[in-house]
């Protein structure tokens, strides 16, 4: 009896491990309908994943937030003072206001380029148990979304639409391991690839032998055929480290990206480039740069006495 | 197992995969996140007889693949599960019965969706698939086990008690 249930179970396998491998076929010959139930699934969950996304958006930072919670002293004696700000700012919708924000600093750098934007917000997130790093936005088909468009975010790139459905879309974030594109050194012109490494950090290949990297250098995106998948001059990181093996055919460096993938709440989806390469106009500034407003304090102090300042100085010291 | 079972299990699986992909990826977890779905489907198939566990990892598999995030070809995952289905269903006789031991049922949880995620990682990399940093992969793979062994005693005794429920009478006997 134990024989036969082998049997049929060791049949069953059979069968079941060739269709398998059938679908693998399949799919790696390009046979579209696996991509169309994809697609038919991302249809059925992204209702879903918009109402749970409005309810979990709190729930969802859970343990970050408790990851971050110091219990030393001073961490507990800033958290006083920053709780005795936010009583003062009583009802304030810290939520909104986020999120305003972030889509203020991702339409100011799409505006900048003179590019044509959908602002999304993102409702889902790629799951754990595919190795794959994606994010899903609330904008799809009907806002004029289509397949390979570049995804920004505040400071620069955030990946790439991957896939589209009516009203939501799937982006491959630039940290996924599969994720490539090209890139060019501001300063230098010359021009590399930047890989992907499934975090924060990345690695510039340099197709050019003789050229050079330098810390800190900023990279900026080349541009594809017919903008797509990638509109030229997106802000895509900084050189962080370079490994100099003369050994090697192609230069090597590691890159950090400008935009931090894990917090990102509202992203815009380039629908059109710009009539022309920003170039490097969208690359943010260094850090270090300190920018000063000085007030014009001593004709101030002087004209305690008359409250009514004269618009003139003012005018010619703004320009 | 019988078809309506089947079917039952195949419904349920799909729930578990739409809260996986709606609920659970939304929550930013330390190390990297937890994939209830894997915990359940490995669950199931302990809890099932031989071809019962091949035909469970065939459908949750086909399920997974689904997943609009999934980068691998479609039918990897039935392909792996498959074949995780089968290794759980020869054991079968040395696994013996999970349901009155909890603790045992857990560690199993565990360790087989660890196993079923470098698995899926080994056969990826045969078909060709770019998987990344290994470093990366088997920090996922570890992030994954601990929150399982963590989450799966709330979940598993829950399973063993909605099987219980839908077995009939022949089936339990």
């Amino acid at each position: 009896m134990a024989g036969r249930g082998g049997n049929r179970s060791r049949l069953l396998l059979v069968i079941l491990l060739v269709t398998s491998l059938f679908l693998i076929t399949l799919d790696l010959r390009g046979v579209s309908i696996t991509d169309k139930s994809r697609s038919a699934t991302q249809t059925f969950l992204s209702p879903i994943q918009r109402g749970v996304s409005t309810l979990f958006s709190p729930v969802g930072n859970f343990f970050s937030n408790i990851k971050n919670f110091g219990t030393t002293k001073s961490q507990i004696n800033d958290l006083k003072r920053e709780n005795a700000q936010l009583k003062a700012k009583v009802i304030f919708n810290e939520d909104t206001a986020g999120k305003l924000k972030k889509l203020r600093g991702a339409l100011n750098l799409a505006g900048r380029a003179g590019y044509t934007v959908v602002a999304a917000r993102v409702i889902g997130k790629g799951s754990a148990s595919t190795f794959s790093q994606t994010i899903t936005l609330d904008a799809g088909m009907a806002d004029g979304v289509r397949k390979n468009m570049t995804v920004t975010g505040a400071y620069g790139l955030v990946g790439v639409v991957k896939d589209v459905t009516a009203s939501s879309c799937v982006v491959l974030l630039m940290s996924d391991p599969t994720f490539r594109i090209g890139v060019r050194i501001a300063r230098s012109q010359s021009v590399g690839v930047v890989i992907g490494q499934g975090d924060g950090n990345f690695v510039l290949q340099l197709l050019d032998p003789s050229g050079e990297i330098k810390k800190g250098d900023v990279l900026v995106s080349l541009g594809s055929d017919g903008n797509r998948p990638f509109v030229p001059g997106v802000p895509v990181g900084r050189v962080t480290s370079v490994n100099d093996t003369s050994a090697s055919l192609t230069q090597e460096a590691g890159v950090k990206g400008f935009e931090n993938l894990n917090s990102l709440g509202v992203v815009t989806i380039i629908t059109k480039a710009a009539a022309q390469d920003p170039r490097n106009a969208l690359v943010p500034t260094p850090e270090p740069t300190v920018t000063i407003y000085v007030t014009p304090k001593p004709s101030v102090d002087s004209m305690t006495i008359s409250p009514t300042p004269t618009p003139t100085p003012k005018s010619s010291k703004g320009k | 197992m019988s078809a309506s079972r089947i079917s039952l299990s195949a419904l349920f699986l799909f729930v578990v995969f739409t809260v996986q992909e709606s609920a659970i990826a939304r929550i930013n977890f330390p190390i990297t996140g937890f994939s209830l779905f894997l915990a359940v489907l490995i669950g199931l198939m302990a809890l099932e007889d031989r071809s019962g566990a091949i035909a469970l990892g065939f459908i949750g598999g086909l399920i997974l693949d689904l997943s609009p995030t999934s980068n691998s070809p479609f039918g990897l995952w039935a392909l792996v599960l498959t074949l995780v289905g089968y290794v759980i269903g020869a054991n079968r006789e040395s696994i013996g019965d999970f349901t009155s031991r909890p603790g045992a049922f857990v560690l199993f949880v565990a360790l087989a969706s660890a196993l079923t995620l470098l698995l899926s990682l080994i056969l990826s990399a045969l078909v060709g698939d770019q998987a990344g940093n290994l470093t990366r992969n088997l920090v996922v793979i570890l992030g994954n086990t601990l929150w399982t062994f963590l989450f799966a005693p709330l979940v598993l005794p829950l399973l063993s008690l909605l099987r219980n429920t839908t077995l009939t009478s022949r089936e339990r006997s």
